[in-house]
């Protein structure tokens, strides 16, 4: 990060030197953690609180819920239940298929929708023009911005055979395509449509972390003959690779919840080959069923599917990146 | 792609869990089904209560009520409406607001969390199953003796069919449905009118007909496609499938379709007629009369072809067609065009129009059964929603302060406007007075229904009169182990079925493949669902 | 690795002053390459810019029209038959002001616990050297995937006496996990030589955190209160579900009512006159009204973004 270039951190004369962080390994002893930390756990005590009230009170009550229906042998008890469904999903041939395309979307969505609001944010700041960065990286947020519903409408429109996309497809290759109604195609519009709306405003984080770069830091490659580019390596990216890693520990946790509302708003069934997703396919189960069992057993199975995402990412960073969520 | 909101995915399947596990908090008593013995809950009510008379309270009374809050008219506490009400009915209506926009989530919210509303209004026909098997609400059917309006009408008008329809697996009914006397019929196609008569076309009267006004319209406009869609195709192919004889688009529904000689359901997406619907739907697309888009375009993408002149047919209902005609005189020019609902179209299965009598009613929460003026609830909602009196009040007001009548007709007093019918007034019968608003004022005599529409729809109901209405099929009431498996097969076997039908029509799979998909039905479990449906319906014959 | 080639460019540093010649013909070549980067960058941001911003200013513009042109899909970048109706409609609803009102308190009180609350939670955990931080971070995460459903939620929340009050909107959600994560991150990678030295220099915990870590932090907290700020400006799924009472609501219900109510109104069950006119731009007028005062706050966020913190000023 932004060290000094001067020289070791300046020592004020008549106290020790500060020594390289010590390292506490003395196990279970709370006591002395209390006496050295106690104002940090004072600054823990109100989230904690607020955690056990709005988080887990309510877990604890649904357990009890649950336990108190089992005696009178209600159908719906829910170790029953569990399991009931975890078989009836697996034979079901639309769930996998739903599963399926979850997990695909859920890595196009990070390998293309991760990337860019990084290079946006290292393209703005190679702009030298403060006046027009700060413009673009105002408006650049706006589609995050707007109701997915207007969204939905403008991709729909957009993605049309008379679309715009089209017209240019018309004009550049003389051919138009059926994007909103061939499964193949389904996945390059949602997408391109993810990028575009989350580009701005995923870059904003980074542009925080690069805020945090030492404009000496930069003279100083430059004046050793680095070109701009090994400047980046060597200088802007290692600035904001933390902030990169947890948000991609975070994204890789939370993959499985790819963009329900808006491919509700854009899917159709000649597509449901590829842009049926686990939650969309539950919506329509939800729709005939009076009952909702099954949505919530499968609504366990992803957050299950998604807690043991983040732990391996978080477990697989710590080995390759040193740093990890925790 | 930083910020997930955690919440809103959430949302759903929270609401999934709302049902669940709400319901089991709430069931506790668990002595549901017990009919109530009401002599001792008759605080309020009228000793002799019968057809023709109006529902006055002995002692003020209140309820608590669901109203659904409509922005174009929102609540007042101070509308005549509920003032009337106050002093004619001695009743009191203590409301819980909801925003229309999530009106059913809050519904199920509130019903899962034990604090709904008495009356739980705008409940449409089978939104009341999610909560019967916990006891939320009240088996209407056990008191409609106390009913006389309602069976009055349910006998004059011949709904027993529909209202048997509503029946689960108890045998009772759970939700007090808003009575048509006819069918209604709203949607159906609109068109150029202009300029069908510009190349001498007569308006169709059946679809074959309809095929060949678009030939020649495609004949005349070559670069047109002169039809494209809106609703997804789901209405068109709703009202076309009653005409061909199964069902389709909106009319799918759960895939069902009764035979009145074997007396058993049989999957209608399945059958030669489906076939049949299809394959014209195809001559239609791939004719290039009808836009392939039409059914997966959002509806303002069809709406905008419709009203810039680049097509000639949309699918509308009465409003719709309201809506177009504003817009088409800003875009076109007012006078360089004309345009109107045509009457359904014939098929070969003949003149027959889908629909039902039935729309959204009352469901009223379980508890109101405990109460001492449970008889005088019951009355109230008696007089309300289902006396002639009741009606006319909720939707036309007060006789000589909102509206006067002469020789059968009603007409809007001097200074209140409705929907146009008196541009001159500037108080509105609904914002300012309260009347004719969604919570109240539905079904009825077809008399009471018609006389706020325009001269327009009165014709269009007049040529609609003609046709026959399908017959109602008979309910089939699941047990909650079956229920939970035939939705569940459903969803594929919907999903199977919706796929394909666009398929087929839009000519990305051959027609020919029409039997192989028959047979890709059955690998789907359309058999077991069937049987599943046959072994409920059977069950409720037997006990009849 | 930061610290590997950070030092690398250290050590060389030393050397300051090379040949000016050579650095010339170096900053020539590279000059070239940089030049066509640079208006290749250009090019790419000026087409961000049009992407991001013409939809928008499609959106004014429909918000603007009159609905005949709205539906025949004729308006582009300017309005057509320019048209106040719906504005006017909604902005002389004193309904809707009320509720406007109510979104920015609840905006700014949600921002303002939900800060307390997360940056300190982070600025704690961040501590390498705290005892069960693991399990702290352990209960946060859980959360993230696992919670108690909307009725037990609605239970709580009703047994706490919050329902139809302001509480019941601003705290369920106060602490976003993917936020505390991200803000912990920042205070992890800040230096500890500057956190050490202000120790030393006699400042407590809290000293550190309020006279050292959070100033030179302005980025990160900028950002998140940006981030907050504007989840709670258009949630409106809480207020829904716990409040009765209308004059309590946001204005996003109020907006998202007024959409659903005009745009599926029922067929000659009854209609306001100008229906139509509302129908075809109100959701363009609704998008306008919610997203300017957020373009208006950015730019002070903005500014925190620039500020160019030196962080040397631990020397002084």
């Amino acid at each position: 990060m932004a060290l000094q270039i001067d020289g070791p951190p300046k020592v004020v004369p008549g106290v020790e030197p500060p020594k390289a962080a010590k390292r506490r390994h003395k196990p279970g002893s709370w006591k002395l953690a209390l006496k050295r930390d106690w104002r940090l756990y004072t600054l823990l005590a109100l989230p904690l609180l607020y955690l056990l009230i709005f988080r887990y009170l309510p877990m604890a009550g649904n357990v009890i819920a649950f336990r108190q229906f089992q005696p009178g042998g209600s159908i719906f008890g829910e170790k029953w239940v569990g399991f009931k469904y975890v078989t009836l999903f697996i034979n079901d041939p639309s769930f996998w298929q739903a599963f399926q395309n979850t997990i695909v979307l859920g890595v196009l969505t990070l390998v293309f929708c991760f990337p860019m609001p990084i290079i946006f944010a290292l393209m703005l700041n190679e702009l030298r023009s403060q006046k027009f960065k700060k413009f673009v990286q105002t408006v650049a947020y706006l589609p995050h911005l707007m109701s997915v519903v207007i969204i939905a409408g403008m991709i729909l429109q957009n993605f049309s055979m008379t679309g715009t996309v089209n017209q240019i497809a018309e004009s550049l290759f003389g051919t138009s395509v059926n994007f909103t109604q061939d499964p193949g195609w389904f996945r390059p519009m949602y997408i391109s449509s993810e990028v575009w709306q989350t580009m701005g405003w995923g870059a904003i984080l980074y542009l925080a972390a690069l805020t945090r770069v030492d404009e000496s830091l930069y003279e100083a490659a430059r004046i050793d003959g680095a070109n701009r580019w090994q400047q980046t390596w060597h200088v802007t990216l290692p600035a904001i690779r933390p902030t990169i890693i947890t948000l991609l520990i975070l994204n890789i946790g939370t993959f499985m919840a790819v963009g329900f509302e808006k491919i509700l708003l854009i899917y159709n069934p000649l597509n449901y080959a590829t842009s049926d997703v686990i939650s969309t396919y539950l919506y329509r189960v939800g729709l005939e069923s009076s009952n909702f069992s099954y949505a919530a057993a499968i609504g366990m199975f992803e957050s299950v599917i998604g807690l043991t995402l983040i732990l391996s990412a978080n477990a697989i960073s710590k080995r390759l990146a040193g740093t990890s969520l925790w | 792609m930083i910020h997930k909101p955690e919440f809103r995915r959430r949302d759903f399947l929270g609401l999934a869990s709302v049902v669940t596990i709400g319901l089991m908090l709430t069931s506790c008593d668990a002595d549901t089904g017990e009919k109530v013995d009401t002599s001792k809950s008759r605080n309020g009510a009228m000793d002799s209560f019968g057809v023709g008379d109006t529902f006055k309270a002995t002692v003020p009374l209140t309820f608590t009520f669901l109203f659904s809050d409509q922005p174009t008219y929102p609540y007042k506490k101070d509308w005549l409406l509920f003032t009337k009400m106050a002093s004619d009915n001695n009743v009191t209506l203590e409301p819980t607001i909801v925003p229309n926009s999530d009106y059913e989530q809050k519904r199920s919210l509130l019903i899962s969390s034990g604090s709904a509303p008495e009356i739980i209004a705008k409940t449409y026909p089978g939104q009341e199953a999610a909560f019967v098997s916990a006891g939320a609400v009240l088996p209407v059917s056990d008191y409609v003796d106390l009913m006389p309006h309602f069976q009055e009408k349910v006998k004059k008008w011949k709904l027993e069919p529909e209202i048997e329809g509503l029946t689960q697996e108890d045998g009772k009914y759970y939700v007090l449905p808003g009575l048509h006397e006819e069918l209604w019929p709203d949607y159906s196609l609109c068109v150029r009118k202009d300029v069908l008569k510009k190349e001498g076309l007569a308006e169709p009267t059946t679809w074959d007909e309809f095929r060949e006004v678009l030939r020649s319209l495609k004949k005349a406009y070559p670069d047109v496609v002169p039809y494209s869609d809106r609703f997804k195709g789901d209405s068109v192919l709703n009202i076309a499938s009653a005409a061909f004889g199964t069902v389709a688009g909106w009319g799918l529904v759960d895939g069902l379709q009764f035979d009145e000689d074997k007396k058993e359901f049989s999957f209608g997406a399945g059958s030669s007629k489906f076939k049949d619907l299809v394959t014209y739907f195809n001559s239609l697309v791939s004719e290039g009369l009808m836009d392939p888009e039409s059914f997966t375009q959002t509806d303002d993408s069809a709406v905008q072809k419709f009203v810039s002149g680049k097509s000639f047919v949309i699918s509308a209902n009465s409003q719709n067609v309201i809506t177009y005609r504003t817009s088409m005189e800003q875009s076109l020019g007012k006078g360089s065009f004309e345009i109107g609902k045509i009457t359904v179209p014939r098929g070969p299965a003949g003149d027959i129009i889908g629909g039902s009598r039935l729309e959204n009613g009352i469901m009223l929460n379980s508890s109101v059964k405990n109460k001492d003026s449970f008889v005088a609830l019951i009355q109230y909602i008696d007089w309300l929603f289902y006396s002639d009196a009741g009606q006319e009040f909720s939707k036309w007001g007060v006789e000589g302060t909102t509206f006067t009548k002469s020789g059968g007709k009603r007409q809007l007093a001097g200074d209140i406007n409705f929907q146009g019918l008196n541009p001159a007034g500037t108080k509105d019968l609904r914002v300012d007075y309260g009347f004719s608003g969604g919570n109240f004022a539905y079904g009825g005599t077809t008399d009471l229904l018609q006389s706020t529409f325009n001269d327009e729809e009165l014709a269009f109901q007049e040529a609609m009169k003609s046709k026959k209405p399908r017959p109602v099929s008979p309910p089939v009431p699941f047990n909650d182990v079956d229920r939970e498996q035939a939705t569940l097969a459903l969803t594929p076997l919907k999903d199977h079925v919706k796929q394909n039908t666009l398929k087929f029509i839009t000519g990305q799979r051959p027609l020919g493949e029409f039997e192989a998909y028959v047979k890709e039905l059955d690998s789907k479990g359309q058999t077991k669902y069937v049987d599943l449906a046959n072994k409920a319906y059977k069950a409720y014959a037997d006990k009849k | 690795m930061v610290n590997k080639s950070a030092t690398a460019i250290k050590s060389t540093t030393a050397i300051k002053g090379s040949p000016s010649q050579g650095v010339l013909v170096k900053d020539m070549k590279v000059s070239r390459a940089m030049r066509v980067f640079r208006a290749f960058n250009l090019v790419f941001l000026l087409l961000v810019v049009f992407l991001t911003v013409y939809p928008f200013l499609n959106i004014i513009a429909q918000s603007f029209s009159s609905e005949g042109f709205i539906n025949a899909g004729q308006v582009n970048l300017f309005p057509m038959g320019f048209n106040t109706e719906t504005y006017k409609l909604i902005l002389a609803d004193s309904t809707f002001w009320n509720n406007y009102g109510n979104t920015v308190l609840y905006t700014v009180v949600a921002t303002a616990i939900s800060m307390v609350l997360t940056t300190s939670f982070a600025y704690a955990i961040a501590k390498k050297e705290l005892k069960g931080r693991s399990v702290f971070i352990g209960l946060a995460v859980f959360t993230m995937f696992f919670n108690g459903g909307l009725i037990p939620n609605y239970v709580l929340i009703s047994s706490l006496g919050m329902r139809d009050t302001i509480w019941a909107v601003v705290l369920p959600n106060a602490i976003s996990v993917f936020n505390l994560l991200i803000m912990k991150s920042f205070f992890e990678n800040m230096p500890r030589e500057l956190e050490e030295a202000a120790s030393i220099d006699g400042l407590t915990q809290y000293g550190v955190l309020f006279r050292v870590v959070l100033p030179l932090s302005k980025a990160i907290v900028a950002t998140m209160v940006l981030f907050y700020a504007v989840a709670n400006w258009n949630s409106w799924f809480q207020a829904f579900l716990y409040l009765d009472n209308p004059d309590l609501f946001p204005v996003t219900i109020y907006l998202r009512n007024m959409i659903a109510g005009v745009t599926t109104a029922g067929s000659a069950g009854g209609t306001a006159e100008n229906v139509g006119q509302i129908a075809a731009n109100i959701q363009s007028v609704t998008i306008v009204l919610t997203v300017i005062p957020i373009l208006c706050v950015y730019p002070f966020v903005q500014k925190y973004f620039f500020s160019g913190v030196m962080l040397g000023s631990v020397k002084e």
